[in-house]
């Protein structure tokens, strides 16, 4: 009826014009954050351990203690960046704001490639994680990478498609993992643990010190869940209050069940059991070792005298002791799964926001007309997630090399995002900082942070321990970085001969009206 | 029920013609102000803020027919657009904020497995709104 509807003689029609830059509906608080980043974090420790365990043997605890502190000062940075800028891009961001649009572009792609990383290496441990349920999943190489590759595929499809994904399941996984990993570290301390064979362990197994500083390299891939949350700083509410708020949460929640899982973990075997046969599934390993040491009858007798006591506490014991062992094989496989596709989706809102910027050709960007999501990143991406675990077929130390990828990328974004922040600090030093780091240095009337510093210069090292130190990672890494440059320049100096066209065109006609 | 401020979330479908032309009528009566409100979806595998061309071209084109249809009415709405991850919470959120009296939202018959299906947006709003709610469901034909 309304499109018959014509205005009478003196109608005035006031419209107000809607505006082009829509309003964001942030929804999420520091629960939501929380375990959004945790859902990544914690995920890592899944395949962390066994791979810091195979470089760092003995001195695990202590690789992963001095990451952790490298961990501190990286979260800390985030904390100040994404405060002043939350918004999709997290170290990039900070990197186009501090520097230029080529460190935003070096620091994003390098971001990208730590993003397809932890799509591969998450969907390479769910298989072995499985494997409890049916052992070829983690004897065979074949069936298990295979499993890996149908994992990303299917992952691939629900995304494209944009399957309805419920936080609700993602918050509820984070949970349970949380209560499994503390309950772990309860019961492993209760069962397990032995000092002297803790400090046995760590004497006997110490490794050399080219291992150790590769430890600390591939113990900072157990940390890098902190991209996550700042990526979601845009969806947040009050985010410069919130997001710091989830970040030193996540810090405490983080050291203290890696510290307490590691410890556990050298408490039940020797670092040669654990690299050996459960190098994929730390974690299983872990709850098979504790499963085995727990004697319900007697430790229900030790805990009470009374026999209806004691009779209840065995029956509790007895299902912890057959349920852990699933328990820790369902809820890595769903929360390894989660942070596939977590990485999946991170990536592809990497990849938009670059585009947004002009940082990369804007197809990555393009929205599919029916399923409304970004096809063409999330089908790239997929594939080279693929290619990067076809050595997984044939070479056994494809695990070893995916964590050192990982550590290169996202190691070498920390290392940006560090030298971004004290960058604005000197260009910028009055922009409002909600978050402001303490503890600074002054610098020719400028305040640096020292936590920034001393994160700048540990992540530095640690990047250049693996870059001298893992041929594979080198290689993938700075090809990737020279494939994304190549890529970078012809796009920036073909988008600028196009400027310069359409100016002199403008330029011509204006002075041809004249 | 004196109402001040009413908020008509448009969803595109044909119920939302209803829905605008009975929140007019409602208004009328205390000069309420009513805001039509068309949330645009934006999935998880894009930043919140991105600009998705067709989505804002579908929502223009719906606020603007919501415009029209209350010009018609003799009535002037306010409308709005926003971006968020899911409808239900943004249309509450925005109800909340606004301190609307009233959320009037059309319903479009349909069966799902064939037993009558209201979707997830309206169950949601239902459970979660603090304020009225009123639906107004198309004719079955």
């Amino acid at each position: 009826m309304h499109n018959d509807w014509q205005p009478k003689l003196g109608d005035k029609i006031v419209r107000r014009p809607r505006v082009k830059a829509h309003p964001l509906r942030r929804v999420l608080g520091i629960p939501a954050l929380f375990s959004a980043g945790y859902g990544n974090v914690g995920s890592s420790i899944y395949y962390a351990l066994g791979i810091i365990v195979l470089v760092a043997m003995g001195a695990t605890p202590i690789v992963l203690a001095v990451a952790g502190i490298l961990f501190i000062f990286t979260a800390l940075t985030y904390a100040e960046g994404t405060a002043m800028y939350p918004e999709a891009g997290g170290s990039a961001s900070f990197a186009r704001h501090g520097f230029n649009d080529s460190v935003g572009f070096i620091s994003g792609w390098a971001l990208m490639l730590s993003y397809i990383v932890t799509i591969a290496i998450s969907a390479f441990v769910i298989p072995p994680y499985l494997g409890y349920f049916w052992p070829p999943l983690k004897e065979s190489a074949v069936i298990g990478t295979a499993v890996s590759m149908g994992i990303i595929f299917f992952v691939m499809i629900i995304n494209v498609i944009g399957v309805r994904e419920t936080s609700f399941i993602n918050v509820t996984a984070a949970v349970f993992d949380l209560l499994v990993q503390l309950l772990i570290i309860c019961l492993g301390f209760l069962v397990l643990f032995n000092f002297d064979f803790l400090v046995n362990n760590i004497k006997f197994y110490w490794p050399s010190w080219e291992n150790l500083f590769l430890g600390v390299a591939l113990a900072a891939i157990a940390y890098t869940g902190v991209e996550t949350m700042s990526q979601m700083a845009e969806e947040t509410k009050s985010p410069a209050k919130k997001v710091p708020r989830a970040l030193v949460l996540m810090i405490i929640t983080v050291l203290v069940l890696f510290g307490g899982v590691s410890t556990v973990g050298l408490s039940a075997m020797t670092p040669q059991e654990l690299a050996g046969s459960w190098a994929t599934d730390p974690v299983a390993g872990i709850a098979h070792a504790i499963s085995m040491a727990i004697t319900p009858q007697e430790m229900a007798s030790t805990l009470s005298s009374g026999t209806e006591v004691v009779i209840v506490l065995t029956w509790i014991f007895t299902g912890l002791r057959n349920l852990l062992p699933v328990l820790v094989a369902v809820l890595a496989a769903s929360i390894l799964f989660v942070a596939t596709n977590a990485g999946l989706m991170g990536i592809s809102r990497l990849a938009f926001s670059l585009g947004r910027y002009q940082l990369i050709p804007p197809v990555l960007g393009r929205v599919h007309q029916r399923f409304k999501t970004p096809y063409i990143a999330i089908i790239i991406f997929s594939a080279v997630a693929l290619a990067i675990l076809v050595p997984g077929f044939f070479a056994p130390r494809a695990f070893l090399e995916l964590g050192a990828l990982y550590a290169f990328g996202s190691l070498l974004s920390f290392v940006l995002a560090h030298a971004s922040i004290m960058s604005l600090r000197i260009k910028n030093p009055d922009l409002p900082r909600p978050f402001r780091l303490r503890w600074n240095i002054r610098f020719r009337q400028r305040e640096l942070p020292v936590t920034a510093i001393l994160g700048l210069v540990g992540t530095a090292a640690v990047w250049l321990v693996v870059i001298f130190t893992q041929p594979y990672s080198r290689w993938v890494g700075l090809g990737w970085m020279a494939v994304g440059l190549v890529i970078y320049v012809i796009f920036r100096w073909r988008r600028k001969a196009y400027s310069n066209k359409i100016a002199g065109a403008q330029t011509g006609s204006a002075e041809s009206q004249r | 029920m004196r109402l001040e401020r009413i908020l008509v979330a448009a969803s595109g479908k044909d119920a939302d013609v209803e829905a605008v032309k009975l929140a007019c009528d409602l208004a009328k009566k205390s000069k309420a102000e009513v805001y039509v409100l068309y949330v645009i979806e934006v999935k998880r595998s894009l930043p919140l803020d991105a600009v998705i061309d067709s989505e804002i071209e579908k929502a223009e084109k719906v606020l603007t027919s919501a415009e029209d249809i209350a010009a018609d009415r003799e009535y002037e709405v306010e409308t709005d657009l926003i971006q968020a991850r899911e409808v239900g919470p943004a249309i509450v959120d925005e109800a909340m904020e606004r301190k609307v009296d009233l959320v009037l939202m059309g319903v479009t018959y349909k069966k799902r497995f064939g037993v009558f299906d209201l979707g997830r947006v309206i169950p949601y709003v239902l459970e979660e709104a603090p304020c009225r709610v009123i639906l107004c469901r198309e004719p079955m034909s």
